[in-house]
């Protein structure tokens, strides 16, 4: 398989790497190249100024703060978002009372599961703005009251805000999981089940010594994109929160400092910084899920 | 999206695990817990088009109440203001072009990428997929300037610089390598040598072993990546706002004018068009996904069994 | 096709990419924005400032609550009146900052920018960047109604001095916002309410308002904005204009002084009395203002721009008024009078632009006693030219806040913190949010907003600016 390799491989890749060093790659360089710079957003010289801004994110208690919601948001993420899709999709494929088909309604439901995939994040976030407004015009506040209770401050009470903006993320995450899910079990032969039940494991057993295992590397690459996911978070926190990331910044994330110093207090170098800051943490999970997630190449 | 089933058990025909009578409560619970997701996915939406009917003080009213009568003019000043008909259009040219290329150049560079290792290749896939690592609005302003330059390229310039479909295109195309790259690397590491070998002592070429032989093995990986571009770039909303300004209105994507209008309400209070431009956007794509969703999930299907 | 052969192809490919990654190399860093020599043309009694009357000038329009078409249908055509030749080119967005902060860098921003609103740029930084033109010449040029009176005669010097940076005019404020407590005359009228002068006639007030089974004071809670600064005023009328000046400046200790201290404790305690709107916290403005509008609210902090915002929705006899932001007790350094006015809606010349010059005969155009008078009729607002008359039709919102004017004369109060210091006005929202929800007490607000100001007063790369 040697003839004429040197020059498909250059054919074929060249057009790719060519676009992305141009769009990806060397605005990042710049934006690496800014991060060591007062540079303000509009002058044409910036000063460079070293380590000057990574300095000052140390002492940036808002800096921390955004971090550690990150941190949050990429342990709680991708477990619920999978933990629901894994239940959700074992029911539908499980829970049948005839055999062969599934849970009755399941194409219904996978069908209206994947509805939220279909609407784009600002969408989304103009949705639920209205859905969890603290007073009777919300509509979840609205049943609350009616039935008697006392309204929740879903995005205005800073204790409970970030797990308002969790949940739309889980919100929209699950149905994508769910189809995949359910595809991949009810691929699972019956077999599999009925020869774990023969040996006594009751329905949980069989999912976890069975379904799951046979699923891992689905959940693996689910992990990975909802871990990434979880270190962005901009759009859905940009719109849904009250003060962009309040309030009294109980919702920010990295993604909103970075927006926030270079459009709002036009600090592109220490935005930058922030960004650097935000991809080495994003690398590093990247990193580390791909190390565990890696698979041989199979040949059969 | 692999699962690892034995070759040989996936031969036989799958089904779906047959419920055993004992568990008829959990039959009735699992209905309890779906119909419960299903309505916390329905209600937002439906509320949404409830809204466009309303009026403001009823959308600022009690949230569980119908509007009084069918206020149509709300859609009216929403297509009259929002134009979200020519934003709707302009999406589905700008994804459809960047899906195809993405598809097109990312399995291209995973095929090599995957099969063809050579020095230096280990080097440039960590440098592709690294991309997935990169937030967007970092790069926001330098690659403005970017696509300002491609502007100004003879011949192709006016087709690709700012304020144009096609630089937007070409943007989406490579924002989207990386994880299209990683995710076919490892799916065409998983693919048989032994066909490939076959057709090459056939004669065929690389490439046309590449076209012929491969990509349709790769289908069900192929059909559920696409999905995945398809949803991702219909959603992109800051690479568009630096790239389409306000200047070339005529070429802004949906999400533009979305955000458009909610910042609209923070001047003229129109809450019942903003409902109303909402609804129109969720709506089309509601019914294309209905029309077509058998075929997508049919796609997701084939991906995670593979 | 045939013709071309496959080297050619490959040639042309190979220029493409290479194209591609010069395109790729540029950095905000190249002397791009290197100042070049701006078009003139010849002095005359028609062009005063001696722009070239044949360049180009491209004006920019914040489409916010004032639209554009006062561009569009007033000012531009007068301009174009006097100066047939010139390109115009007109724009408007509601995303100032996105779209312009590449221009800048890039050196070709436009000529008149309307910067405005929640996305405008950062003006402080464009001073300090040398991007934004000196209006010092068009203060001095004539004035386009009459050649023998200074623009700077026609506007009100505090207008100047909201617009300049270290003494040197920079922005020209073109709308004059009157601040304070709005209302319902008809309800007020109705239920035999009088607006309150003092905070202890203020909370008697609400408790009235409550004891009627109306929310008494509702505010933007996700815009802390609209309520601190009602706290600001109170804090000036309070201590007097030096307690701002000194925030303004970054003086040592400026917001632990007890004026702010006061005035915070008193809007705190809206939350525990119960006199706040439920679910207030969550409003953006225009929501608080649809549910005053509703009658669900009697009384909301705003600006004179509230009644034009609302047209739409306001019940047409709803009659609104305004009243200054009560004193915190009787006899204090100002009169109860006094008034937060903020010059506002500012628009700059960009100095690297093609024809600043033009940009600023744009300027004498929109000052003149007719663009300004059409201007005030078209959007139902004041503007910072002097004298340009009411208009005959105006609202009563507006005739309220002009009569409220008045009353006030000279005791007007500003401070420009938030303008120069983004981070500080950051921590306001987030800190006075807190103390409208009970989340924190007076003491806490003064305490974190003084940390923030000695942060920012410590961090060199931030510009300071005094006045």
């Amino acid at each position: 398989m040697r003839h004429g390799r040197r020059r498909f491989v250059i054919g074929f890749l060249t057009v790719p790497v060519l676009l992305y060093v141009v769009y990806v790659i060397s605005p990042y360089a710049q934006a690496f190249q800014i991060s060591m710079t007062d540079w303000r957003g509009i002058d044409a010289r910036p000063e460079f100024v070293g380590l000057a801004n990574f300095r000052r994110l140390l002492e940036d208690p808002v800096f921390w703060k955004a971090i550690s919601h990150n941190a949050i948001l990429l342990a709680c993420l991708p477990v619920i978002t999978l933990g629901l899709a894994l239940l959700f999709a074992y029911l539908l494929n499980a829970g049948g009372d005839r055999p062969g088909t599934g849970i009755r309604g399941s194409r219904f439901y996978r069908v209206v599961f994947f509805f939220p995939q279909v609407l784009s994040v600002t969408i989304i976030a103009v949705m639920f703005q209205s859905v969890l407004r603290p007073d009777r015009s919300g509509v979840v506040n609205g049943l609350l009251m009616q039935l008697g209770l006392e309204p929740v401050g879903f995005l205005t009470d800073p204790g409970l805000a970030l797990w308002s903006v969790l949940g739309v993320l889980v919100w929209q995450a699950v149905g994508f999981y769910v189809v995949l899910f359910s595809a991949g079990m009810a691929a699972i032969p019956r077999e599999l089940h009925e020869a774990a039940q023969i040996d006594g494991a009751g329905s949980a057993a069989s999912f976890f010594q069975v379904t799951l295992p046979l699923l891992r590397h689905t959940v693996q690459v689910g992990w990975v994109y909802l871990g990434v996911a979880a270190f962005d978070a901009f759009s859905i926190v940009f719109v849904l929160s009250a003060e962009h990331g309040g309030p009294d910044y109980s919702t920010t994330v990295l993604a909103n400092e970075v927006y926030r110093n270079a459009f709002g207090y036009a600090k592109f170098g220490y935005a930058s910084a922030i960004g650097v800051a935000l991809f080495f943490c994003t690398i590093t999970f990247a990193a580390l899920t791909l190390r565990l997630t890696r698979r041989d190449r199979l040949e059969y | 999206m692999a699962v690892d089933v034995h070759p040989a058990v996936r031969q036989r025909t799958a089904r779906p695990l047959r419920a055993p009578r004992a568990s008829l409560r959990l039959g009735r619970l699992a209905h309890l817990a779906l119909i419960l997701w299903a309505i916390l996915v329905i209600v937002p939406m439906l509320w949404t088009f409830l809204a466009s009917f309303k009026d403001t003080a009823e959308i600022f009213g009690p949230a569980w109440t119908l509007p009084a009568r069918l206020r149509l003019d709300n859609w009216a000043r929403a297509v009259d203001q929002a134009h979200i008909g020519t934003y709707l259009v302009n999406t589905v040219i700008v994804v459809l072009l960047s899906t195809a290329g993405t598809m097109v150049l990312g399995s291209m560079a995973a095929y090599v990428l995957a099969r063809y290792p050579f020095r230096g290749s280990g080097a440039i896939y960590l440098l592709l997929v690294s991309g997935m690592a990169f937030p967007v609005y970092l790069a926001l302003t330098p690659l403005f300037f970017v696509v300002k330059n491609t502007g100004s390229i003879p011949v192709i310039g006016p087709f690709i610089g700012l304020d144009t479909h096609g630089g937007l295109v070409l943007v989406y195309i490579a924002y989207s390598l990386p994880f299209t790259v990683f995710f076919l690397t490892a799916f065409f590491k998983t693919l048989p040598t032994s066909v490939a070998e076959a057709a090459f002592m056939d004669g065929a070429s690389h490439s046309r072993i590449f076209f012929r032989v491969m990509l349709p093995m790769a289908r069900p990986a192929l059909t559920g990546i696409t999905i995945f571009n398809v949803l991702g770039q219909w959603n992109q909303y800051q690479l568009p706002l630096v790239l389409l300004s306000g200047n070339a209105r005529d070429k802004w994507v949906l999400t533009q004018g979305i955000a458009d209008i909610s910042t609209a309400t923070g001047y003229s209070a129109d809450w019942g068009a903003l409902f109303a431009a909402l609804s129109m956007s969720i709506l089309p794509m509601l019914a294309v996904y209905i029309v077509f969703q058998r075929h997508i999930q049919a796609g997701m299907t084939e991906g995670a069994l593979k | 096709m045939k013709d071309l052969s496959r080297r050619q192809v490959l040639r042309g490919a190979a220029l493409t990419g290479a194209g591609l990654l010069a395109a790729a190399c540029a950095t905000p860093g190249d002397p791009a924005g290197a100042p070049k020599p701006a078009m003139t043309g010849a002095i005359s009694a028609a062009n005063p400032l001696g722009m070239d009357e044949n360049g180009p000038l491209e004006i920019v329009i914040f489409d916010g609550g004032f639209g554009d078409a006062y561009a569009t249908k007033i000012h531009e055509p007068m301009f174009l009146g006097r100066h047939p030749k010139v390109r115009l080119k007109h724009v408007s967005t509601k995303e100032i900052s996105g779209t312009l902060q590449p221009r800048f860098v890039g050196g070709d921003p436009p000529e008149v920018i309307n910067n405005d609103g929640a996305q405008a740029l950062d003006l402080a930084a464009l001073v300090q960047g040398g991007q934004v033109q000196d209006l010092t010449p068009l203060l001095d040029a004539p004035s386009w109604d009459d050649p023998g009176r200074k623009v700077r005669e026609g506007l009100l010097p505090v207008a100047i001095e909201a617009g300049s940076f270290d003494g040197k005019p920079y922005s020209l404020p073109y709308v004059f916002m009157i601040f304070g407590f709005w209302y319902s005359g008809k309800l007020f009228d109705e239920k035999g309410w009088k607006p309150a002068t003092t905070w202890d006639e203020f909370l008697v007030l609400c408790g009235e308002i409550k004891k009627a089974g109306i929310a008494p004071f509702a505010y933007a809670g996700k815009y802390p904005g609209y309520v601190w600064e009602a706290i600001l005023t109170m804090a000036v009328k309070h201590g007097g204009v030096d307690v701002m000046r000194n925030v303004d400046n970054l003086e040592d200790g400026a917001w632990k002084v007890d004026a702010l201290r006061k005035a915070a404790t008193a809007f705190g305690e809206l939350h525990a009395k119960g006199y706040l709107l439920q679910g207030s916290e969550g409003l953006n403005h225009t929501e608080s203002q649809t549910r005053q509008n509703g009658y669900e609210v009697a009384v909301i902090p705003n600006g004179s721009w509230l009644e034009n915002e609302q047209k739409d929705v306001a019940p047409a006899d709803f009659g609104y008024a305004m009243f200054p932001v009560p004193a915190l007790e009787a006899g204090e350094a100002l009169p109860h009078a006094a008034l937060h006015a903020m010059p506002g809606a500012g628009f700059i010349v960009a100095s690297r632009s093609k024809n600043p010059t033009a940009g600023m005969e744009y300027l004498r155009t929109m000052v003149s006693s007719e663009g300004a008078g059409r201007y005030s009729g078209l959007v139902s607002t004041l503007t910072t030219v002097r004298g340009a008359a009411l208009p005959a039709d105006a609202k009563p919102g507006l005739k309220s806040a002009a009569a409220a004017l008045t009353t006030a004369g000279t005791d007007l109060v500003n401070w420009r913190v938030h303008e120069w210091y983004k981070e500080i006005a950051t921590e306001l929202d987030a800190a006075t949010g807190q103390l409208m929800t009970g989340g924190i007490t007076a003491d806490q607000w003064v305490e974190r907003l003084q940390r923030k100001a000695d942060a920012v007063k410590k961090d060199s790369s931030i510009k300071k600016f005094s006045r």
